[in-house]
């Protein structure tokens, strides 16, 4: 086997860009090539970039004659953004990965198709099992605009694996990414002076440090299996426990009134309507296995979800550490022996 | 002027070091400094509670506990019991407590709990720190790998609301899954027989259509609930017995056991004939409810 050309789609987003450094000294990487609508912020190096967009039916005759061995996908959008509504958000998941998949069906050379997909698939209630595995997709109803966006793709992603079994094709499901210097609309809700929570519900989250989520993308790509594979950390951390950490104070609200402070607050952190994604997390949380990803892919995870709310607490912290416990020698105790 | 502390000057200094040593732990749980499992069970809260259930046990219901020892004291095993309770599970919490205070070797029993409960504001949360999880053969099949207790009541909502004349006569018990996943994983199946729990609500009637309002598919009516509103919530003092039987093997099957529908209901059935009859025994032996 010769070094690939791997072919990143979405590189100018975080992750896209993030793979694109990641995978740029590993043996066995040829050539990495970037593709993307708008070109990167990040400083890529002299790797090789297209300005072309997944959502243009062109790239059905561009993407073949870049002759890639590898294609990631990692244009798939997460949070509607102010500009961006959720609407637009279809045509990027769906349409895009659609066009996409196209023009993967014109590409000879192509030994592995890898997407950046999301745990959303799983949804989240009260009855849901503690931990999915891969095959547990499709066991709750697919509720919100996003979880049937990501529904529809996972379907036509499934299609494409069953017509070109000699394609590797890995559909990676990644649970919510938390990270120091990270922004999107979960980071700027945990960074609310005051966060809104659900009165009387407090969800297990599982949080995925940003190191993990680009290091998993990578080994990914440079050993894709078959199939679904959940990027999850170990372990979960509650809500309640992850704004203590951070030192946040928290406010719960019943039913009708959440509903109104969610509008709000979603305006706020610019996820426009704050979707009823984030409604159903923030009640039910969600938590995925990821022996697949450990034994499989042979990633192995540096952060738990503890460890990776710790990072994020040192770094979220602003305030000096107001409450923070007496150390064991304080005076009261040193009497009592 | 330097005199050994008087024993009046040991109790402040004591009391005052508890206080410290309350505020720490206080201080420190308003940091998150606690730890949590990745079930969401918090030992540290559970343990804070555990008085609370120490009181009921001993005290309210003076529970009388047989055959503790028939629980394995480490490795995977399945606690199938019977239901009741109508507003709160406190069976499922006298079994936790009785395997505490009467096991040589005592573990925090994980529960099944049903859907509609843990969709519940507060008590949601609150059983799931104290080793509630959702009752699914996923999480039983992934608690017992890991080789932990797990307590699941096989009847589940239908006795859980049952009326107050149907008392202690076992409900169907599902379609067997609990015998599917303890095959599936070789956990040996530990009957409990709970007497008693199904005097503390005696429930009369039912309010659906104001159970729905609340978002609970049950609203019970008992003689002081809701009649005297968060007072009605206090359970009778009925006197307990809990009966834990002989284990029931099941490593001998093998794991491809659990396809076997036939052997299935077959287990099923021997679990609850095992838990009828004991239920029946546990009757005459704790004699009359109150008093």
């Amino acid at each position: 086997m010769g070094a690939k050309r791997i072919l990143v789609v979405g590189a100018s987003t975080r992750w896209g860009s993030e793979l694109v450094r990641a995978l740029r000294d590993r043996d066995g990487v040829g050539e990495v090539v970037g593709l993307d609508a708008s070109p990167p912020g990040a400083n890529l190096g002299d790797t090789r970039f297209v300005e072309a967009d997944i959502r243009d039916p062109s790239i059905s005759r561009l993407l073949p004659s870049l002759e890639p061995d590898v294609v990631v996908h990692c244009g798939i959008v997460w949070y509607p953004e102010k500009g961006r509504p959720s609407r637009a958000l279809h045509d990027i998941n769906v349409i895009g990965t659609l066009q996409l998949l196209a023009a993967c069906e014109k590409m000879d050379r192509l030994e592995a198709l890898i997407v950046r997909g999301s745990a959303a698939i799983y949804g989240s209630g009260p009855g849901a099992p503690a931990f999915f595995t891969e095959d547990m997709a499709g066991r709750l109803p697919l509720e919100t605009r996003f979880q049937r966006d990501i529904g529809e793709l996972e379907g036509y992603f499934e299609n494409f694996a069953r017509r070109h079994p000699e394609v590797k094709c890995c559909m990676l499901r990644f649970q919510l990414e938390v990270g120091p210097g990270m922004d999107n609309a979960f980071i700027r809700y945990l960074n609310l002076p005051v966060v809104p929570t659900r009165l009387g519900y407090d969800p297990r989250l599982q949080l995925l440090h940003a190191d993990d989520a680009t290091g998993a993308l990578a080994a990914a790509t440079l050993n894709p299996v078959p199939g679904a594979v959940n990027v999850a950390p170990d372990g979960a951390i509650s809500l309640s426990r992850l704004l203590r950490l951070c030192g946040r104070p928290a406010v719960g609200f019943p039913p009708v009134l959440s509903g109104l402070v969610n509008r709000r607050v979603g305006d706020y952190v610019g996820s426009a309507d704050l979707y009823r994604d984030g409604e159903l997390l923030f009640r039910y949380g969600r938590g995925c296995d990821n022996r697949r990803l450990r034994e499989e892919v042979g990633y192995e995870l540096a952060f738990d979800s503890e460890g990776t709310a710790r990072d994020f607490a040192r770094s979220a912290r602003r305030l000096p550490e107001l409450f923070a416990a007496p150390h064991p020698g304080s005076p009261v105790r040193s009497v009592s022996r | 002027m330097n005199a050994a502390p008087t024993p009046d000057a040991e109790a402040v200094i004591e009391w005052a070091s508890r206080v410290q040593s309350t505020s720490d732990k206080i201080l420190r749980r308003l940091t998150g400094e606690y730890h949590e499992d990745e079930w969401g069970f918090d030992e540290e809260f559970t343990e804070a509670v555990f008085p609370l259930f120490e009181f009921l046990y001993s005290t309210w219901w003076r529970v009388r506990a047989e055959g503790v020892g028939n629980v394995p004291g480490h490795g995977r095993v399945l606690l199938a019991a019977n239901h009741s309770g109508a507003i709160f599970p406190f069976d499922a919490a006298m079994i936790a407590t009785a395997i505490q205070k009467q096991h040589p070797l005592p573990r925090w029993v994980r529960s099944m709990i049903l859907n509609w409960a843990l969709d519940l504001p507060f008590l949601s949360y609150v059983m799931r720190r104290l080793g509630g999880v959702a009752a699914n053969s996923a999480n039983l099949r992934r608690l017992l790998e890991e080789d932990q207790p797990v307590m699941a009541f096989p009847e589940g909502t239908r006795a859980f609301g049952k009326p107050f004349n149907e008392r202690y006569r076992l409900q169907r018990f599902g379609r067997g899954g609990f015998v599917e996943v303890a095959l599936e994983t070789g956990s040996p199946i530990v009957p409990v027989a709970v007497v008693g729990a199904e005097e503390i609500y005696p429930k009369l009637g039912e309010a659906g259509p104001l159970g729905r309002l609340v978002g609970s598919p049950h609203l019970p009516l008992t003689p002081t609930f809701p009649w005297l509103g968060p007072l009605g919530l206090l359970p009778l003092p009925s006197r307990w017995r809990i009966e834990f039987l002989e284990p029931i093997d099941l490593s001998g099957y093998g794991p491809g056991a659990s396809r076997d529908r036939a052997l299935v209901f077959d287990i099923t059935e021997q679990v609850r004939e095992h838990i009828q009859e004991a239920l029946y025994r546990g009757l005459v032996e704790r004699g009359p409810a109150f008093g």
